[in-house]
C-alpha cells in the first residue's frame, strides 16, 4: 500500500467520521482543522482506522500521534507488521 | 451493580433485567421533560386512539439503556457513547419490559464495547431494539 493509497482511504474515513465531504487531508492536518474532530470523535475515528486498514493501533500512540501524517505512519507500519 | 472490566467481557456476552413503566414514572418523565402530549398523559385520549391505556413515552422505555449499561453491562465502568433506537411496537403503562443487551463487538484499543438491545413486552412482543456503544473505563 502507497502512502497516496492510505491518504485516498483515510480521507473517506474522515468524511465518514465528521459527515462532511469537504475534508481534504494533508499531512499536517490535525484536530484544530476539523471543527468537530474531539476527544469523543476521536475514539470513533480510530475504530473507523482500525476497522478499513484491518490494523490494531497500538494503545501508547492513540492520543499521542500530531497529525494525519503521523497516523499515516502508524498505518503503514502496523499494516506491514500485521 | 456489576462491575466488570473490559478484561471481564466477551462478545456474545447477555444481560438482562425486567422493568415496569407505572403511572409514576410516566408521571415523573413528563415533568422532566415537559411534554405533555396526551397519548402519554390521559387514559381517555389513549383509548380514543385505540390504546388500552396511556403510552408511554418512547424516549422513556428507551432510558432504560442507561440502566442496561450502567448497571448491568458493564455496569460501574460504563460510559456511554452513542445509543440509537427503532420503536417497533407502542409500550402502554404498566407493561413488563424485559431488557437484554448482547456484546457484539469490541475494540481493544479504545476498550469500547457495542451492545445489541432488545426489549420485550409480557406477551413477548419486541418493543424496542437499538445499538449501544459503551467505552469501559478499566
Amino acid at each position: 500500500m502507497t502512502r497516496e493509497e492510505v491518504f485516498e482511504r483515510l480521507t473517506e474515513v474522515f468524511r465518514n467520521v465528521f459527515d462532511d465531504d469537504s475534508i481534504e487531508l494533508l499531512e499536517t492536518t490535525t484536530s484544530k482543522d476539523i471543527e468537530d474532530w474531539d476527544s469523543f470523535e476521536h475514539i470513533n475515528l480510530i475504530v473507523a482506522v482500525e476497522k478499513e486498514f484491518s490494523i490494531k493501533i497500538p494503545m501508547g500512540k492513540v492520543t499521542t500521534m500530531k497529525d494525519v501524517g503521523e497516523m499515516a505512519d502508524i498505518i503503514l507500519q502496523e499494516s506491514v507488521s500485521s | 451493580m456489576n462491575h466488570y472490566g473490559y478484561k471481564d467481557l466477551k462478545p456474545g456476552m447477555k444481560m438482562s433485567f425486567d422493568a415496569v413503566l407505572d403511572e409514576e414514572k410516566l408521571n415523573m418523565f413528563r415533568i422532566i421533560t415537559g411534554d405533555v402530549n396526551p397519548l402519554h398523559n390521559d387514559r381517555q385520549y389513549a383509548e380514543s386512539k385505540g390504546y388500552r391505556d396511556r403510552v408511554v413515552f418512547g424516549m422513556l422505555s428507551a432510558s432504560l439503556m442507561s440502566t442496561l449499561a450502567g448497571v448491568y453491562l458493564p455496569g460501574e465502568k460504563s460510559l456511554i457513547q452513542s445509543v440509537e433506537s427503532k420503536f417497533i411496537k407502542p409500550v402502554i403503562l404498566g407493561d413488563v419490559i424485559t431488557v437484554t443487551g448482547e456484546i457484539t463487538d469490541m475494540n481493544d484499543t479504545v476498550q469500547r464495547i457495542e451492545l445489541k438491545v432488545t426489549m420485550m413486552n409480557d406477551k413477548g412482543e419486541k418493543v424496542l431494539k437499538g445499538k449501544m456503544q459503551v467505552l469501559v473505563n478499566g
